[in-house]
């Protein structure tokens, strides 16, 4: 592929990322919101958006540091809900064979769940360039995601607490869960995952990854009652 | 938790993610995931999102006697409601805030 059609799909990613900016930028304002507002310094609130660079997780360690869970308890289940990005990073694979070593890292540190599905409904579609839309969208929402989270650090404890901003994670999570919900088997996982966080109280902080484990398992119970079900099928 | 060991955390957790981000992608997919693994992956994204949310319409500390936040359950429904339709997390949490500021103001 020529310099200039490698550019061109740059670009295009770059100008995929318009409607999801708003969506991006409310939820990394209030990732940094909320991790400035757990008592985490600066830099490590920061450190949170460009490190693990993973909302949901980055909201999952918040709450773990807040709730005094110890450090392992934080890692393992911050984890396991980034697990998930070895499913894209095994698809994503075959669009960088022939890339630079260089392109393959800087496209597993930028791998997000929003330039993933984008990017897979593009290769989906037969689309050439899949390599270079994927990095100017992952790029794109990286930056995006760095200035909001800047943002939310040093501005989120201006807003007023009536104005209940903490309740944007949820609908956020929400926003993403609903339409994950297309069978059975992922809503029974969803149920049981809610329910063992709601009525199992765990030592250490436990009950995160205990809803993890209990609904992945439902799930999987679910899908052998209903094998039509199936991901992927 | 003393400071160096919150950087310890943060550093263990965006080494972890890095790593499993980057795993295939660094192989250049020799090998596929084995099934049962796809499978577990599959359904802990459902899991520990509905994880997350559940106690956040609760008026307390989840428990055996947890009970419902009205307001914000009320929320957390228009907002499912909304992403359900649309597959827009942004009308989600406009229509859900909007939902729980109405209802606080009443």
């Amino acid at each position: 592929m020529s310099s200039l059609d490698r550019r061109q799909a740059f670009l295009a990613g770059v100008r995929a990322c318009i409607p999801l900016a708003p969506g991006v930028l409310l939820f990394g304002m209030v990732c940094g919101a909320a991790a400035a507002g757990v008592g985490l310094t600066p830099g490590q609130s920061f450190a949170l958006s460009w490190m693990v660079f993973a909302g949901s997780s980055q909201i999952v360690a918040t709450q773990l540091f807040a709730s005094g869970a110890p450090g392992w308890v934080i890692v393992l289940t911050g984890w396991i809900v980034n697990l998930r990005f070895m499913m894209y990073s095994a698809s994503l694979a075959q669009h960088f064979r022939g890339e630079s070593r260089g392109a393959r890292w800087l496209a597993g540190y930028l791998l997000t769940d929003q330039a993933f599905a984008v990017t897979l409904a593009r290769a989906l579609d037969g689309r050439k360039g899949v390599a270079g839309f994927f990095l100017g969208i992952a790029f794109t929402l990286w930056l995006l995601w760095q200035v909001a989270s800047l943002a939310g650090i040093f501005l989120g404890a201006l807003v007023p607490a009536s104005w209940s901003m903490d309740f944007v994670v949820a609908l956020t999570f929400i926003g993403v869960l609903a339409p994950l919900l297309r069978d059975r088997a992922m809503a029974g996982a969803a149920v049981a995952g809610g329910l063992t966080s709601v009525f199992l109280v765990l030592p250490l902080k436990l009950n995160l990854m205990a809803a993890a484990l209990i609904g992945a398992a439902v799930g999987i119970a679910l899908e052998k009652l209903w094998p039509k079900s199936r991901p992927g099928a | 938790m003393a400071e160096i060991a919150t950087w310890g955390v943060i550093a263990a957790l965006g080494l972890a993610t890095f790593a499993t981000r980057l795993s295939f992608l660094a192989l250049l997919g020799e090998g596929e995931l084995p099934l049962w693994l796809r499978r577990i992956l599959h359904y802990v994204p459902p899991a520990i999102l509905a994880a997350i949310i559940a106690p956040q319409v609760l008026a307390g500390a989840p428990g055996l006697a947890a009970t419902l936040d009205g307001p914000r359950t009320v929320a957390a429904l228009a907002g499912f409601a909304v992403a359900y339709a649309t597959r827009s997390t942004f009308a989600s949490i406009a229509v859900g805030m909007a939902v729980l500021w109405g209802l606080t103001l009443l």
